[in-house]
């Protein structure tokens, strides 16, 4: 990710708004609360209700609670199906989409515009103590097929901390890595990481946040060495309008925030019927 | 005792957004989605490669009261033209039968998700597809 130059925004932008994103393109990212924490807590108990019933369990009293000690419940090997039929359920909440975009609405609206698309399917994570089954190397998405004009609204469902959390690598440490990538020319992923690894930030992402980040910073996660199990969900969101890539339109995205005058210019035709 | 069989696929001989899958490649993306979906499949029909035909496309139409539905292997070999989409919703719903996107992962059963899917077709439309060359 290209460090931007320091200086003064240009346009409009003032107040929060203005705070935002400059805190935004200093860091890469954003730690705010939750815009709707009645629905986050929805979202969590719909979501620990169905992990449960997978699991053959009654319905949790604190889902929190419950969340954190799956790992009592479930082993590695059943874990991935345990994660697809959580995914897939919430997924068909009629509700869940739209819950999860008022999450972060406003801090949307300021860092990425007020006209959206938004993944068609929400992602959930889940780390148990110890596991090595799920991690994700480092990367950014943008490597791989993602627009470098997306956002990722990474939710953690229960407090993330230290390697129960993820990491990213500061902008202007990822610039300076990202300007001599040729060094790692024959090298692996490991490698890489090896080489970022002192500079790292572990983000603390309590319950009740959520972490708004760009995805062309590197980063990914560790075996989670915490006494708790991570569940956190993520979701991208771009400008309807700015370039697409590999995750494309109706496949991969669709759009939330169409506008007016958006509708208006995209089905005006000139008069037709003259000639020279 | 019903007479419909199941949901007959649909995939293209011609580039679907600019890409030309190989029709097996196809078949294995809409054959996954029904088996994904739960949906029994019937044997793909073939459109032709000429741009702008969609001649087999009417014949599927035409077997609309034998089936339950249809799956394209991308909702972007639909006709380009709006009013010409809008006939075919309006004949598979008239039928009892739904639509469905392969490689959208995208059911389209009613008014909500044509507006949906109209709304994808328009602003695709407008927004660049791809990163300027030499990003």
């Amino acid at each position: 990710m290209s460090v931007l130059p320091d200086q003064p925004l240009t346009g409009f932008l003032d107040g929060d708004a203005a705070v935002l994103t400059k805190q935004f393109l200093a860091a890469g990212h954003v730690i705010v609360p939750v815009e709707d924490l009645p629905g986050l807590k929805r979202l969590r108990n719909a979501m620990a209700g169905i992990a449960a019933e997978q699991l053959k369990l009654p319905t949790p009293e604190d889902a929190g609670a419950f969340l954190n000690g799956v790992h009592r419940q479930v082993s590695v090997e059943k874990l991935n199906d345990l994660r697809l039929a959580t995914i897939n359920a919430t997924n068909a909440l009629p509700w869940v989409r739209k819950t999860y975009y008022a999450l972060a609405r406003n801090a949307l609206d300021c860092l990425v515009g007020n006209e959206l698309v938004m993944q068609r399917r929400l992602n959930l994570s889940i780390q148990l103590p110890n596991d090595d089954s799920s991690l994700l190397a480092v990367h950014a998405d943008s490597w791989d097929g993602d627009s470098p004009f997306e956002v990722v609204a990474w939710l953690p469902l229960v407090d993330c901390y230290k390697t129960k959390s993820m990491y990213l690598l500061h902008p202007e440490k990822g610039a300076a890595i990202e300007a001599e990538f040729g060094r790692f020319q024959d090298k692996s992923e490991a490698e890489l990481f090896e080489a970022i690894e002192s500079d790292l930030q572990w983000l603390t992402v309590p319950f009740g946040s959520i972490l708004l980040f760009s995805q062309n910073l590197m980063h990914g996660n560790v075996v989670n060495r915490e006494p708790e199990t991570r569940w956190s969900m993520n979701c991208r969101f771009k400008s309807l309008f700015s370039p697409y890539a590999g995750k494309r339109l109706g496949e991969f995205f669709e759009p939330i925030t169409i506008r007016a005058a958006s509708r208006l210019g995209m089905a005006y035709k000139f008069p037709e019927g003259l000639h020279e | 005792m019903s007479n419909r069989f199941g949901y007959r696929g649909y995939i293209a001989s011609r580039p679907v957004r600019g890409l030309l899958q190989p029709q097996h490649v196809q078949n294995l993306v809409v054959r996954d989605y029904a088996q994904r979906s739960k949906l029994p499949y019937l044997l793909s029909a073939t459109e032709y490669a000429m741009p702008g035909c969609y001649m087999v496309l009417e014949s599927v139409m035409r077997e609309l009261k034998h089936l339950h539905g249809v799956i394209c292997y991308s909702l972007f070999m639909l006709p380009e033209r709006a009013l010409r989409r809008r006939e075919i919703y309006g004949r598979l719903f008239d039928a009892g039968c739904t639509l469905h996107g392969a490689l959208e992962g995208m059911a389209v059963k009613g008014p909500d998700d044509v507006a949906m899917l109209e709304d994808i077709f328009m602003v695709d439309r407008f927004a660049a597809k791809s990163l300027p060359a030499g990003w």
